[in-house]
């Protein structure tokens, strides 16, 4: 369970990210962050994982409080939960397959470390994950020369690999063709259904976010203006989310900026 | 300001309407080019009359090494072994501890004053010309090969260290924020997402630094840190120019061979 007590965040630069949030997501939930850019979604997500700091309140992950863990802790914390990137982040002069690995190197004893030399246990895992996304015909193939949607699945089985409690990804589709997004999109159905991982998603697309999630959370300058089950988004909904139109009577207080 | 001193010529369309064509930098520029030129033939008291009545000179010394003392060989072999095997330590082992060394000066995965610190003592490691260093070398090792291999050390990784630190911190740090995500400490999101990024470049770097490192190692024996510049120094002393002929034919054909060598192994890299 992943809870934030009034959480706010305000960058160096005096730019408030975050505002007075009080959420509370269960285990196995799959919740869409929708707003504009800007919003504060992508720094709602990275608070969750330390990332980022936060300058205000607390973040709880199933008990954890995260802004206390310290170096080796915020690391081991990191483990169990996973994150995708719009960009997808992966090496890409490297094989599908070391991509993957590459999840199991903190376990690593040291001269595996440094060598780059996987067991063949952790070998089967990978290529385990690989097959869970449906791309195992690709594990000795270059990512440079894999399409947009087959190296977001590989970031995706490099995340799995890591059997994390929580996935966390930041504009996953946002860099693909519609019809390549969806099929990420039901990646994450699948593995939220099967291995009952958390999933938390920062999202552009509002019919793609109705369609998948269960749960809608709106975010506007820094604040949660929606929070609700997806079938109750109603057009006015997304209007207020998005524009801000219905009595929207909070005061901008002490000239902060609220964006990012 | 030059447009206003030379205004732009116009040139007319059929239809009436006019472009502005600017003009052209280069005749200014060639002057300031003689210009330059006349002044540094003064300072560096140019002679051409000299060059003209001297120049021949030049010939009659490569006269004087053609054709090479052939049986002289058997003494260059050795000096000529050492000098290769100078450089091919010095370049592997500097190459080698230039990634530390590079490690700490990117400030993309180093705190800055780190980096700024170890930015600026490689190049005053780069700075410091290999001749120089040789001969400090000579003073702290003593003389022969140990103090060239030293010498050619330090030059590898102040020379290796900076194009790799500048490679790391043009890598692309995606990759290194996802594995930070996923609970690496920075040193091991290097190794696995920056590392793969830069390692043909950087191979690539040290072979074309050994390469240069063999011509380097050839004049280290000037200064008593071993190789094959002892035998030229000693002689272009002598004025043998036969044997010192012999020298440079060999030196040439290895140099050539290196080059070649690196060269095939360099493209397979890029």
């Amino acid at each position: 369970m992943i809870e934030f007590i009034n959480v706010g965040k305000t960058y160096p630069n005096n730019v408030k990210a975050l505002d007075n949030i009080n959420l509370k997501m269960e285990k196995g939930e799959f919740v869409a962050i929708i707003g504009m850019s800007g919003a504060g979604k992508s720094t709602l997500i990275r608070c969750i994982n330390r990332m980022h700091d936060i300058t205000e309140g607390e973040i709880v992950v199933d008990g954890v409080k995260v802004s206390s863990l310290k170096g080796k802790e915020i690391r081991t914390f990191r483990r169990r939960i996973g994150m995708i990137f719009q960009s997808f982040h992966l090496v890409t002069r490297s094989s599908v397959l070391k991509n993957v690995l590459v999840s199991f190197v903190p376990e690593l004893p040291f001269w595996r470390k440094v060598t780059g030399i996987f067991s063949k246990e952790q070998k089967v895992k990978a290529l385990t994950a690989l097959d869970k996304v449906g791309i195992l015909d690709k594990a000795y193939v270059r990512v440079d020369q894999l399409s947009g949607g087959q190296q977001q699945r590989v970031a995706l089985a490099r995340t799995l690999a890591q059997n994390p409690d929580i996935i966390l990804a930041d504009e996953p589709i946002a860099s693909l063709d519609p019809v390549t997004a969806r099929q990420v999109m039901d990646d994450f159905t699948t593995i939220n259904r099967e291995t009952d991982m958390s999933i938390i998603i920062n999202i552009h697309h509002v019919e793609m976010a109705l369609e998948y999630a269960d749960r809608i959370i709106g975010v506007r300058e820094g604040k949660i203006v929606y929070d609700g089950r997806a079938a109750e988004v109603t057009q006015e909904v997304l209007d207020y989310i998005y524009k801000g139109q219905t009595n929207d009577s909070e005061p901008m207080n002490k000239g902060e900026k609220r964006y990012v | 300001m030059y447009d206003k001193i030379f205004p732009p010529s116009k040139i007319s369309l059929p239809n009436g309407k006019t472009v502005h064509e600017k003009r052209s930098r280069t005749p200014i520029v060639l002057v300031l080019v003689l210009l330059a030129t006349i002044v540094s033939v003064r300072f560096t008291n140019f002679d051409l009359e000299v060059l003209f009545t001297r120049w021949k000179e030049f010939f009659v010394i490569i006269g004087e090494m053609i054709p090479p003392k052939w049986d002289y060989l058997d003494h260059i072999w050795k000096p000529l072994m050492d000098t290769i095997k100078m450089s091919l330590l010095g370049s592997m082992v500097g190459s080698l501890a230039a990634i530390p060394a590079a490690y700490l000066a990117s400030s993309n995965v180093m705190s800055k004053p780190v980096a700024a610190w170890s930015k600026f003592i490689l190049s005053i490691l780069r700075t410091l010309p290999t001749l120089v260093t040789a001969l400090i070398a000579t003073f702290i090792f003593g003389l022969g090969t140990l103090a060239g291999t030293v010498a050619i050390f330090l030059f590898t990784i102040a020379y290796v260290g900076k194009l790799l630190y500048e490679q790391i911190e043009n890598a692309d740090m995606g990759s290194f924020e996802a594995m930070e995500a996923g609970g690496m400490t920075k040193m091991q999101a290097f190794r696995y997402a920056i590392f793969p990024q830069v390692l043909p470049n950087y191979l690539s770097t040290s072979l074309f630094c050994f390469e240069g490192n063999v011509r380097y190692a050839a004049i280290l024996g000037y200064v008593g840190a071993g190789g094959i510049g002892l035998l030229l120094n000693e002689g272009l002393g002598w004025r043998d120019y036969a044997s010192v002929g012999m020298i440079l034919l060999m030196l040439i054909i290895t140099v050539y061979i290196i080059e070649k060598i690196s060269e095939h192994f360099r493209k397979k890299l890029i």
